[in-house]
């Protein structure tokens, strides 16, 4: 594997909240790497610390030790503007709960991290305009988020997550908010900018269905990662990587082996 | 355990909500201000010689703190809901761990009470150096010589004080309580307390903008063109009018920023866009708030407006450059000059002198039999060109005037000249072919004083049986006896020599009264209110019973200065108080609802300062949208106040001290705006950037 096909690397990252005896230790050493283009699953139970990995590359929070090195540049020892310059311009975010600004119209929302970076929506219409059209929300531009569905929010939030063209994106349950028939269209809307536009996507989910769309799994237990699954190299279907995908999660989440 | 977690709680409310604690303590200042009026030294001083008028002023005072009491509930209100919306999660965790409802609400009540109790102890020693300082100031104005200074301290103030802010207190607790005592706990524990994004409807915020400003304009025009006799009819219109007005503008306002801001937003860069939505949104859903905080700003700047002037400008007419006499006597002139001969009279008297002025004798030629009599002088005055200097200069409204008639009395310039004299100025240079205007300045016909000293500039002349006496071009009005509330509306100041032409025998030969000033080095001694006391009571013993005095007359002015200017400056600041307070805590309560947008924001890669820097553009654009309309109203109301019968208020001053005066009370209003403001965006950004990216609920 050529090192310029990895975008993301991850270096022997930990982090530990509480000092003393409330120490917790939610990474323990993580190491992982993110191949340009790659749709990235990270599965685990709950209190794993999948989201605290995922918070620690979106720059959220600062990492205890270890790196996190985006193109080149460890992004965890970013400060100040320097680190503002990389959150939404590099990395695009879809949150569980959309975190849609809803006195913002759909338009402004998207447009929002452009004109953070000093673009105007102007500039950017062509892009808009071919972005709604891929998730389907050219018609609730101009609506604000109260006058959309769940699934048109998420589409909208996805826009606004792919609008600055950024070098990954990083998803926290995005269908977690969802019922699986908007679920369905969100994943395959995402599948597609996956596959057509190569774009980067690193995905945390407790939903195997929505994990089924990766091409790599990554399954983190008690701040490790425990378990990898690759869909297979040949064209391997969505329903086949669920099964595999659900039989690790049972032994994950308390097969015969993990009986205490 | 409780009571340890009431003292923590109520100390932490304190600490994170200063601006609310700080409009408490300012609360209970004016309460205090308000209620120990009676202890004032001004006031003690008028209860000696105006005793019906100051118990009439002192009946209006529960009155008064009864309306201050009610607006000062809504800041209370306001200010609890802010913080029990941000302690939402507290209670639900409170509850969740078995915490009866009974006992939280103990806890929030035990809270409420240790905050009043910390507030009035900030409050009340401040109220007391505040009241003494007034008292202090008012009677250095007034002439410390006259009133005298004495320590005080109302209990009565104090306990109503305490009993009134309490009760406000606890009672705006007990309303927020109530809901409190319904919410499931899982409601609460929720801390997403953000409503529905509020849409404006095209048509509708376009019928409210369009409305709301034919009103206010409607309302404007009504007040400089029909207030001049403040008709109560009149007056409700135009309230109505102007309220209704206000309601709708705001209620319009949402919906034209957001045609604004989806024209202009494509071309937006930073958080432009972000922040107009901010600001929109804020007018979406407080449009009430900041329609009643606007009316509110514009009451605070009618009653400053009015108050001020009022107060410093009169208590400047009443100070010692006004007192021309000390007493004036209206007894016959050999008891006048038998008590004046006194040697013990003699020794305490700096002069007196006779004042001549008597009513004019006018022809009146409807009734010619009247003036055939001998001896009985005719007076045909000629107003022709003095009617026409001033229809020069005044156009219709000089057309309107009745001028015949206007000077029912002549005063010899000589007269005039002694009580010049006695003030120890110059006395005027009056020809035989001049005569002088002298007025009071308290015309009922509005407009008409400045037209006339206008009109008197350019020297008009005034015939007087047939002969052209030309004007002094200066309007003179030093009194011309003891009390000012007697003094002449208008006269004629003349030579002598015409004076007894004009006027009856009997005014001729007889003075009006005796005027008499006493020694300034009696005055310096003892005070001008102990001398004039002693005086008095000479008179009194010596049975003088017609005379009136400096400080009778000089009472009865001192208590509407007092009782207008000290109630309407006290209303204006608490309005003022109220409004910014209002105003302040809407913003915060709705940053506060909507934190998670800025934490979105910093992951969209907003920087932190970046954030506080549109919070402060949201925070000045809200108070500039309230701030704005009063200001446009306020003008228009002073301007109807100029056209209206009481512009009277503003003609004991001179247009240099006006300026200076209206420029203070801005500097005030402003300097109190920028105050506000500036502790707003304090408290905004503080909350800005103890903000968590992750913390986006």
């Amino acid at each position: 594997m050529n090192t310029t096909d990895r975008i993301l690397q991850v270096e022997d990252l930990t982090k530990t909240y509480g000092k003393g005896d409330s120490k917790t230790e939610a990474l323990r050493g993580i190491t992982f790497d993110v191949l340009e283009g790659e749709f990235l699953g990270i599965m685990g139970a709950s209190g794993s610390g999948k989201t605290t990995l995922l918070n620690c590359i979106a720059t959220m929070l600062r990492p205890s030790s270890g790196r996190v090195v985006l193109r080149g540049q460890d992004i965890s020892a970013f400060r100040g503007g320097r680190l503002a310059n990389y959150r939404g311009k590099r990395i695009g975010y879809l949150f569980q709960e959309f975190e849609l600004l809803d006195n913002l119209t759909a338009r402004e929302n998207i447009a929002l991290p452009l004109a953070l970076h000093g673009n105007t929506a102007r500039q950017a219409e062509g892009d808009i305009q071919r972005l709604s059209a891929l998730l389907d929300i050219t018609d609730t531009l101009d609506k604000f988020p109260a006058q959309l569905s769940g699934g048109q929010k998420q589409r909208v939030a996805a826009a606004r997550a792919l609008i600055s063209n950024p070098n990954i994106v990083l998803a926290d349950e995005p269908t977690g908010a969802l019922d699986s028939k908007n679920s369905k269209t969100l994943m395959d809307k995402l599948a597609t900018i996956n596959q057509e536009e190569q774009k980067t996507i690193m995905m945390v989910t407790h939903d195997a269905k929505a994990a089924s769309y990766c091409s790599r799994i990554l399954f983190i237990q008690d701040g490790r990662i425990f378990h990898e699954l690759r869909r297979g190299l040949g064209g391997e279907s969505v329903a086949a990587f669920y099964e595999r995908i659900v039989t690790v999660m049972a032994q994950l989440g308390g097969g015969s082996a993990n009986v205490l | 355990m409780f009571f340890k977690q009431v003292w923590r709680n109520a100390a932490s409310n304190r600490k994170d909500n200063g601006l609310f604690f700080g409009s408490l303590v300012i609360a209970i200042v004016a309460f205090y201000t308000l209620l120990s009026i009676g202890e004032q030294d001004v006031v003690r001083f008028l209860a000696t010689i105006e005793s019906h008028a100051v118990a009439k002023l002192l009946q209006l005072i529960p009155v008064v703190y009864m309306v201050s009491l009610f607006f000062v509930f809504f800041l209370v209100y306001f200010a609890c809901k802010y913080q029990m919306d941000s302690r939402r999660r507290e209670f639900g965790m409170y509850l969740m761990l078995g915490m009866g409802r009974g006992r939280l609400f103990v806890l929030l009540c035990c809270e409420t009470l240790w905050n009043s109790l910390s507030a009035l102890l900030i409050g009340l020693p401040t109220a007391l150096l505040l009241t003494e300082g007034i008292s202090l100031a008012t009677a250095k104005v007034v002439g410390m010589s006259i009133v005298g200074h004495q320590f005080s301290l109302s209990w009565n103030g104090m306990g109503w004080t305490v009993c009134g802010f309490v009760l406000v207190q606890m009672l705006s607790m007990m309303i927020l309580c109530i809901p409190l005592g319904w919410a499931e706990p899982a409601k609460l524990l929720r801390t997403d307390a953000r409503e529905g994004q509020r849409t404006a409807c095209k048509s509708a915020s376009i019928f409210y903008f369009a409305a709301g400003m034919v009103l206010l304009l409607t309302a404007y025009c009504l007040g400089i063109f029909q207030l001049k006799n403040f008709e109560f009819s009149v007056v409700t219109l135009l309230v109505a009018l102007g309220a209704l007005g206000t309601f709708w503008l705001y209620r319009g306002l949402g919906g034209f920023l957001d045609r604004h801001i989806r024209r202009t937003s494509r071309d937006q860069v930073g958080l432009a866009t972000f922040t107009r939505r901010q600001v929109q949104e804020n007018v979406l859903s407080q449009h009430r708030a900041l329609a009643v905080a606007s009316l509110l700003l514009l009451v605070s700047l009618s009653c400053l407006a009015y108050g001020i002037p009022v107060g410093v400008g009169q208590a400047e007419g009443q100070g010692a450059a006004a007192r021309s006499a000390d007493f004036s006597l209206l007894e016959t002139a050999e008891v006048s000059e038998s008590f004046l001969a006194r040697n013990d009279v003699q020794e305490m008297i700096q002069t007196a002198y006779p004042v001549y002025l008597g009513s004019v004798s006018i022809f009146d030629p409807d009734h010619p039999e009247q003036y055939d009599g001998d001896g009985v002088p005719v007076t045909i005055m000629d107003y022709t060109c003095l009617e026409r200097v001033a229809r020069e200069v005044g156009g219709d409204e000089a057309a309107q005037y009745p001028w015949n008639g206007l000077f029912d009395y002549a005063i010899p310039v000589s007269t005039y000249n002694r009580v010049l004299k006695g003030m120890g100025k110059e006395p005027i240079q009056m020809e035989e072919n001049e005569v002088a205007w002298y007025t009071n300045g308290d015309h009922y016909t509005v407009g008409i004083t400045a037209l006339l000293e206008q009109a008197v500039k350019r020297a008009p002349t005034i015939g007087i049986n047939g002969k052209e006496y030309t004007f002094l071009p200066t309007a003179l009005n030093d009194n011309v006896v003891a009390d000012r509330a007697i003094s002449l509306q208008d006269a004629l100041v003349v030579p002598d020599r015409l004076y007894a032409q004009m006027v009856q025998e009997m005014d001729r030969t007889m003075p009006f009264c005796w005027n008499i000033r006493l020694s300034d080095q009696l005055v310096n001694k003892r005070g001008l209110m102990l001398a004039i006391q002693e005086m008095t009571e000479k008179l009194e013993r010596a049975g003088v019973q017609n005379y009136d005095s400096y400080l009778k007359g000089m009472g009865r002015n001192l208590f509407y200065t007092v009782g207008i200017s000290y109630l309407t400056i006290y209303l204006g600041v608490l309005f003022l108080l109220i409004a910014n307070t209002v105003v302040g805590m809407k913003f915060l309560i709705q940053q506060r609802k909507n934190k998670g947008r800025y934490a979105t924001l910093l992951l969209l890669g907003a920087e932190v300062e970046e954030i506080c820097a549109s919070v402060r553009r949201q925070i000045e654009v809200f108070f500039l949208l309230v701030l704005a309309l009063a200001a446009v109203s306020s003008g228009a109301a002073v301007l109807s106040l100029f056209q209206s019968s009481v512009r009277g208020i503003f003609l004991g001053i001179s247009s240099s001290f006006f300026q200076v005066l209206a420029g203070g009370t801005l500097l005030l209003f402003a300097g109190t705006e920028a105050v506000y403001i500036w502790v707003v965006k304090r408290a905004a950004c503080r909350e800005v950037r103890i903000l968590d990216p992750t913390d986006r609920r």
